[in-house]
C-alpha cells in the first residue's frame, strides 16, 4: 500500500511517502524550494517523493492530509466571532487567508495530483504529531504528550500507544486521553515571549531557549500570572495578557507590556551587558523555567496514571531540549523519545502512518531509526561545479577522505560535510553539517562572525560517538536515547568544559548528538580519526546553512554555501574541495563579462 | 552603460518620493521593506547560481547575491540605526509576529527557467531599481547616512545591470533585445496583476468588514455565550470519537 502523507498551510510544509508500512522517503518544501519554513503547498516534494518511488499519482493508494482543514477554520471563525468586535481587524485577514487557499485542501489535492475524492483522508493536527512521535520510535508500549501552538482545537494532548508484533498481524492502537483547547497554549505563550524578545514566532523560539540560559528566572512569578494551573492538573492562559487569539498583528497585549517592560526592537542586538539586555535574558529564562515546569508537572501526572515507561514527545514544543531534558529526569518515564522531525513537517510522516496502521488497520512495522530520508548528494556536481569554478578537487577514497578532514579538523579548520540523504526534520544530524574542533571559544567566535552571521547568545551543539557520551557529559538513564537526534540538553562534565569551551553553553550545558555508529558509519568513523588526533572524539556540528536560508540540499547548494562564508573544505561523497584564498572577491569586475 | 536617466514619470513624482521619505516613519518602513526584497532577490540569484550549467554566470550570479545580501544588511541596519534615535512607542510597531505563508505574486520563478529569461529579467529589474535609488538618495539629501547606503548600493546596481546586459548578449546574441522587451512586458504585467490584487483585497475587506458588522453580532453572542459555559482546564476526548477518516470535520 502506497501512501502519501502531506503537511502544508501554516510553516514547514513537507510531504512523505510510506510504503507497505514503511518510510520511503520525506522531505520538507523549504529543502527543495530554497525558502526557509517555506509553507506553501510542497509540491516539489511530493513531486521529488514519487520521483524518488518511481510512483505516477495513480499508483497512491492514499493521500492523507495532516489536518482537518474545515476544523482549523471552524476555529478560526469561532476565535472571531468571541472576539467580536475587536476582531474587526483581524477577521478580513482571517477570511481571505482561509477561503482563499488553505480551507480547499481537496481541491489543491486533487488538482496537482488528480487523485480522486476516495483516496484522499485527513487525520487530526495531534493525531498526527502523536503517530509520528509514537510510531517511528522503538518501543511497542508509551505514553504520548503532543504539544504545539494550535492544531484544529487541540494544544496539548495526552495519550498512550500501543503496538503488538505478534506475527506482523496484530493491531496498533493510540489513544488520546484528553487535551487542552486554543487559546490556552504553551506553544502560543512561549511563542508570545519570542515575539516580544524581538524574535520571529515559529521559527526562532530556539533562540528564546539559548538566550534564557544567559538569564535567571527572576520574572517566574509574573509569568505565572500568565497561566495559572487548574485543579485537574491543566492550564488556563490569562487572556487579557494576550492578543492572538484576536489579531493577527501583535501576540501580547498592553498589559503584557506594563507587567514586563517594553518589547526588544527585532533590529536592536542584544547585549547582554545592559540592563535591557539582561532583562530579556530573565523573561527568556522566567518562561522557559515555566513552560519547564508545566510539562514536568503533565508528564509526571500522565506517568503515574498509564504506569508506562516510555514516554514519547511529539508537536513543536517536543524541539525544546531543555524542557526534554527535565522532563526524563523529573518525570518519571525511563526513556523519552523524540522524532527528527517534531514539528509540523514531521506530521506528513505521522499522518502518513497513522492512515497506514490506524485507518487501514495494517500491521505494525519496524520504522528504520534514522532521520536520513530526503533527497543524497551527487559528489559529481560538487567535483564539476569546483572544477569550473577551478577550485582543487580531490578525490578520495573513504578511509584517506576521513583521515584528511580528521586533519582538517585537527588544524583548526571549518568542514562542510555532505553524506547521503539530508535529514527529515530541523537538525543536521550528520549528513548535511558543518564540523569543526569544539575546543575553544575562538573557533564559535569565528562561526558567528564568518560563517553563521548569528547571534553571539547562541550555543553550537557536539557530536560524539555513544560509547563516549558519557565520559564528557552527564547523561542520566535514558540521555543517550534523547540525545539521538539531538533532542536533549545535558551538563557537560566540569573537567572537560574548557577543552568542550566551543560547544559548552554559558550554564554549562550542551546540546548534544550521540551518534550510533550504524546511523552514520561516516560521521562515526570521522569522530574515531579525530579522537585519535586530539584524544577528544567529540565535534561541533552545526546545521550546513548560513542565518536566514534553509540547511543546504544538494551538492551545489552546499557549494554555493561553501563559496560565499568562511568555510574552508567542502566533503560530498568521495569528492573534497579546499577554498583557495581570496576565491570569490567582491566585486567581481566587468570583466569577467 | 552608466546610471540610467530619470524616468519622466519619475521627475513628475519628485516631490511625492521626497513627502515620502521626508517622514520618519515612513523612512524606516521603506528601509526596511527594502532590506526584505533585497534579501529575497539574493536568495533568488543565489538559487540560479545553483542551478546554472554555465560556469561563469555562476560565478556572476553569486558575485550579484552576495552583493544583494550585503546590500539587505546596509539596508537593515540603517533602519535599526533609525529606530534607535526615536521612541520605544514607535519601536513596537516593528514588531508584529509575521504570519507564516505561501508564496506571493512576486516569486521569481528560477528552477526550470533558461538563463536568457532570467538575465532580461534581471537587467530590466536592475535598471528600474538602479534608477528609483538614485532619486532615493538625492531627496534624503538631509540624512548623509542614508544617502551613503544609497551610493554605495547605487555602485553595486549599475556593474549588476552591465552584466547582466553583456552575458545575456553573449549567451543569445541574436535576440537579446527581443528579451529585454519581453521582461519589460512581462514587468509590466506584473505591475498590473499587483494592481488589480491589492485592489481586489481592499474591494474583498470592505465586503468582508461591512459582514462582520451586519451578520456576525448574533453569531458573535452566541459564540460568548457558549465559551462561558466552557470548562477550564482538560477537555475529555471520548473513546468512541467517530471521525470519518474522508472528513475535513
Amino acid at each position: 500500500m502506497k501512501i502519501l502523507g502531506i503537511s502544508a498551510h501554516y510553516h514547514d510544509s513537507a510531504a512523505a511517502l510510506v510504503v507497505d508500512g514503511v518510510p520511503v522517503c520525506a522531505v520538507q518544501e523549504e529543502r527543495l524550494s530554497r525558502r526557509k519554513n517555506d509553507a506553501a503547498f510542497p509540491v516539489a516534494a511530493i513531486e521529488w517523493c514519487l520521483d524518488h518511488a518511481g510512483l505516477d499519482p495513480a499508483a497512491l493508494d492514499a493521500v492523507v492530509f495532516y489536518e482537518r482543514s474545515m476544523l482549523k477554520f471552524e476555529r478560526i471563525l469561532t476565535c472571531a466571532l468571541r472576539a467580536f468586535p475587536h476582531s474587526w481587524r483581524s477577521f478580513p485577514k482571517a477570511m481571505k487567508s482561509s477561503l482563499g487557499d488553505k480551507v480547499w485542501v481537496r481541491g489543491t489535492i486533487s488538482s496537482y495530483l488528480g487523485v480522486p475524492r476516495s483516496k484522499m483522508f485527513f487525520t487530526r493536527h495531534h493525531e498526527s504529531h502523536a503517530a509520528a512521535a509514537f510510531l517511528t520510535a522503538p518501543t511497542d508500549r508509551a505514553a504520548i504528550l503532543t504539544a504545539d501552538g494550535v492544531g484544529e482545537w487541540a494544544t496539548l494532548t495526552v495519550g498512550h500507544g500501543q503496538r503488538h508484533s505478534d506475527g506482523g498481524n496484530g493491531r496498533t492502537e493510540i489513544t488520546a486521553l484528553r487535551e487542552i483547547r486554543f487559546p490556552h497554549s504553551l506553544g502560543m505563550l512561549y511563542s508570545t515571549f519570542t515575539a516580544y524578545l524581538g524574535f520571529a514566532v515559529n521559527e526562532d523560539e530556539y533562540k528564546v531557549m539559548g538566550l534564557a540560559a544567559h538569564g535567571r528566572p527572576s520574572m517566574v512569578d509574573e509569568v505565572r500570572r500568565l497561566i495559572r494551573r487548574t485543579p485537574d492538573g491543566a492550564f488556563t492562559l490569562d487572556l487579557d495578557y494576550f492578543e492572538y487569539h484576536t489579531t493577527a498583528a501583535r501576540s501580547y497585549s498592553s498589559r503584557f507590556v506594563d507587567l514586563f517592560g517594553p518589547p526588544r526592537n527585532s533590529y536592536d542586538p542584544i547585549d547582554l551587558e545592559t540592563a535591557d539586555g539582561r532583562r530579556f535574558a530573565d523573561c527568556a529564562a522566567s518562561v522557559q523555567r515555566v513552560l519547564e515546569d508545566t510539562l514536568v508537572d503533565i508528564a509526571r501526572a500522565l506517568h503515574q496514571e498509564t504506569g508506562l515507561r516510555d514516554l514519547c514527545l511529539g508537536g513543536g514544543v517536543a524541539l525544546n531540549g531543555v524542557a526534554n531534558a527535565r522532563i526524563l529526569a523529573e518525570s518519571g518515564f525511563e526513556r523519552v523519545f523524540v522524532p527528527p522531525a517534531p514539528g509540523d513537517a514531521g506530521c506528513a510522516l505521522g499522518a502518513a502512518l497513522y492512515a497506514d496502521r490506524i485507518y487501514f488497520g495494517r500491521p505494525h512495522r519496524d520504522v528504520p531509526d534514522h532521520p536520513f530520508w530526503g533527497p543524497p548528494v551527487d559528489a559529481n556536481d560538487l567535483a564539476r561545479a569546483a572544477r569550473e569554478d577551478d577550485q582543487p578537487v580531490q578525490e578520495l577514497d573513504e578511509g584517506a577522505l576521513v583521515e584528511r578532514v580528521a586533519d582538517e579538523l585537527a588544524a583548526g579548520r571549518v568542514i562542510g560535510w555532505m553524506d547521503g540523504a539530508t535529514e527529515f526534520g530541523p537538525r543536521a544530524l550528520g549528513h548535511r553539517s558543518i564540523l569543526a574542533a569544539p575546543h575553544s571559544r575562538e573557533m564559535r567566535d569565528r562561526l558567528n562572525r564568518d560563517i553563521k552571521y548569528r547571534e553571539e547568545f547562541r550555543p553550537y551543539a557536539p557530536v560524539t560517538p555513544i560509547e563516549a557520551a558519557d565520559r564528557y557529559f552527564e547523561l542520566p538513564p535514558g540521555g543517550v536515547r534523547l540525545a539521538r537526534f539531538m533532542s536533549g540538553v545535558f551538563p557537560v562534565r566540569p573537567e572537560w568544559r574548557a577543552q568542550l569551551a566551543a560547544v559548552t553553553h554559558v550554564d554549562g550545558s550542551a546540546r548534544l548528538q550521540a551518534l550510533d555508529r550504524s546511523m552514520a558509519p561516516r560521521l562515526y568513523a570521522l569522530l574515531e580519526a579525530y579522537g585519535r588526533r586530539t584524544g577528544i572524539p567529540v565535534l561541533l556540528n552545526t546545521s550546513f546553512n548560513v542565518a536566514g536560508e534553509p540547511i543546504v540540499n544538494g551538492a551545489l547548494e552546499g557549494y554555493s554555501t561553501f563559496r560565499r562564508c568562511g568555510i574552508d573544505a567542502l566533503v560530498a561523497g568521495p569528492a573534497l574541495v579546499m577554498k583557495r584564498a581570496a576565491s570569490l572577491a567582491r566585486p567581481v569586475t566587468e570583466g569577467v563579462a | 552603460m552608466g546610471l540610467p536617466r530619470e524616468a519622466h514619470v519619475d521627475r513628475i513624482l519628485r516631490p511625492v518620493h521626497r513627502w515620502v521619505w521626508g517622514d520618519f516613519d515612513r523612512r524606516v518602513r521603506k528601509l526596511i521593506a527594502f532590506a526584505e526584497v533585497e534579501g529575497d532577490g539574493g536568495r533568488d540569484i543565489l538559487r540560479a547560481a545553483e542551478v546554472t550549467p554555465d560556469p561563469l554566470l555562476r560565478r556572476l550570479y553569486l558575485a550579484h547575491a552576495i552583493d544583494e545580501l550585503h546590500h539587505a544588511d546596509l539596508f537593515r541596519q540603517r533602519s535599526a540605526a533609525l529606530l534607535q534615535t526615536r521612541s520605544t512607542r514607535l519601536k513596537t510597531r516593528f514588531n508584529a509576529s509575521p504570519l507564516p505563508g505561501g508564496h506571493g505574486l512576486d516569486d521569481l520563478r528560477i528552477d526550470g527557467e533558461p538563463d536568457h529569461r532570467l538575465l532580461a529579467f534581471l537587467h530590466v529589474a536592475e535598471k528600474a531599481a538602479a534608477s528609483r535609488f538614485a532619486i532615493y538618495r538625492d531627496v534624503v539629501d538631509d540624512d548623509p547616512p542614508t544617502r551613503a547606503v544609497f551610493e554605495e548600493i547605487l555602485r553595486d546596481e549599475v556593474f549588476h545591470m552591465n552584466y547582466t546586459y553583456t552575458q545575456l548578449a553573449r549567451i543569445s546574441p541574436r535576440s537579446y533585445r527581443r528579451h529585454v522587451w519581453r521582461a519589460r512586458a512581462s514587468r509590466l504585467w506584473k505591475r498590473y496583476l499587483r494592481v488589480a490584487v491589492a485592489l481586489a483585497g481592499v474591494l474583498g475587506t470592505v465586503i468582508l468588514t461591512i459582514q462582520y458588522f451586519v451578520l456576525l453580532p448574533p453569531f458573535a453572542w452566541l459564540a460568548r455565550r457558549a465559551q462561558r459555559r466552557e470548562p477550564a482546564g482538560w477537555t475529555p476526548i471520548a473513546r468512541d470519537r467517530q471521525d470519518s477518516p474522508a472528513s475535513e470535520y
